[in-house]
């Protein structure tokens, strides 16, 4: 792991660029609910996107018992194996970050996954808010 | 060890079942109740193949899901016998769930056209594939299981009532394929197996959340903080942005 994505709420204006970038790249729609990155408004000029920060010490894999969360060593970033998951949806009240969501559609829980290695949100972010270097 | 699956050679670990061994290699087999986190069971017999091996006198039918590879195994995965057994199988199985939608893209995938047979009338769309059964003894509850035989087979809690070691987390529900468990949230409770569970709210803003008893269940299974499960998502996620921005400024303000 020698990238992140690094976030900068200073140049961030709130455009939702990166919201609209992942939903289409994540959740194959244009529908914003689908980001997995979010940004909350302080105030008028005062933005704060935040995303999941795959934590070394995580707690979604901590409540996922059967190894559907594995940390893909070359990105850092904790990935869903999907036919490994049974569905108990425990991942989602553990993250104490509020970054991990269970899709009620697909029944599956829905992180970041740094998109393995190019995340959208950091390649069209038109401010320069987000990298990932 | 080397296999062959329908003469394509096939890298094979010893710990590898001819399903597992295929799906490494991208060869499709249809399977409905193997999941590769719990355990094998081979009870929708959607997974057959041929196998000839070392001791066998002809080409013998077995489930890819339960036997393990050996040394200079030949699988057949498509033969016309295979591909008439699969078709009476998947088309028994859609009399008990006409309506799935996992069997009709199952059968659509494999070319197997189902026959019309009568819809068993009192049929529930449960294919006994025992993945609520098996994800419930995963979760450590065990509420649920089989009962009856033959016929009357069918998935229940203990004594067809509402079951005491249920903690209403509603894996059974999600993980089954043909949406047979109904789970019904309300915002104030979640209905699963007849019984009721009241719903934890979000200690912010209010919204519902998991149930009171599977907040407890995670507690004391999950080696993590309590007042992790306090708040929603949104709420949570509200917190650190403010927590972020606070930082954000302290930084550039010195």
């Amino acid at each position: 792991m020698d990238k992140m994505l690094i976030v900068n709420p200073a140049k961030c204006t709130g455009c939702g660029t990166c919201k609209l970038a992942c939903s289409m790249t994540k959740g194959h729609s244009d529908h914003l609910t689908r980001s997995r990155i979010h940004i909350f408004t302080i105030s008028e000029v005062e933005h704060v996107q935040v995303s999941c920060l795959q934590c070394v010490e995580a707690a979604c894999m901590k409540a996922c018992t059967i190894g559907a969360l594995v940390r893909n060593e070359a990105t850092g970033a904790i990935e869903v194996q999907e036919d490994r998951c049974i569905r108990c949806g425990l991942c989602e009240p553990a993250c104490p970050f509020g970054h991990m969501h269970f899709d009620t559609r697909s029944k599956l829980p829905q992180k970041c996954d740094l998109c393995f290695g190019e995340p959208a949100c950091a390649r069209f972010c038109p401010h320069g808010a987000l990298e990932y270097s | 060890m080397y296999i062959r699956i329908d003469g394509k050679q096939v890298e094979a670990k010893k710990w590898d079942t001819i399903l597992s061994a295929a799906r490494r290699a991208d060869i499709d087999i249809p399977s409905l109740c193997h999941h590769p986190a719990l355990e094998t069971v081979g009870t929708c017999r959607l997974c057959i193949v041929e196998v000839m091996m070392e001791g066998l006198a002809e080409r013998k039918v077995v489930t890819a899901c339960e036997t393990k590879v050996a040394a200079n195994m030949e699988v057949y995965t498509r033969t016309e016998s295979i591909r008439k057994a699969r078709r009476t199988t998947l088309d028994l199985l859609m009399a008990r769930a006409p309506h799935s939608e996992v069997l009709q893209t199952l059968s659509v995938k494999n070319g197997l056209e189902p026959r019309m047979h009568p819809v068993i009338p009192e049929a529930n769309d449960c294919v006994l594939c025992l993945l609520c059964v098996r994800a419930c003894e995963q979760m450590g509850c065990n509420a649920i299981s089989v009962s009856g035989r033959g016929e009357s087979r069918s998935i229940a809690p203990p004594f067809l009532s509402p079951p005491d070691a249920c903690v209403g987390c509603g894996a059974c529900a999600r993980i089954c394929p043909t949406n047979c468990i109904e789970m019904t949230d309300s915002p104030t409770t979640r209905t699963i197996w007849g019984k009721s569970f009241e719903r934890t709210r979000c200690e912010s803003c209010g919204a519902p959340m998991m149930p009171v008893a599977y907040r407890q269940y995670a507690i004391a299974q999950r080696d993590l903080p309590e007042d992790y499960y306090a708040q929603c998502q949104e709420c949570k996620r509200k917190e650190i942005s403010l927590k972020y921005a606070d930082l954000v400024v302290k930084v550039q303000h010195g």
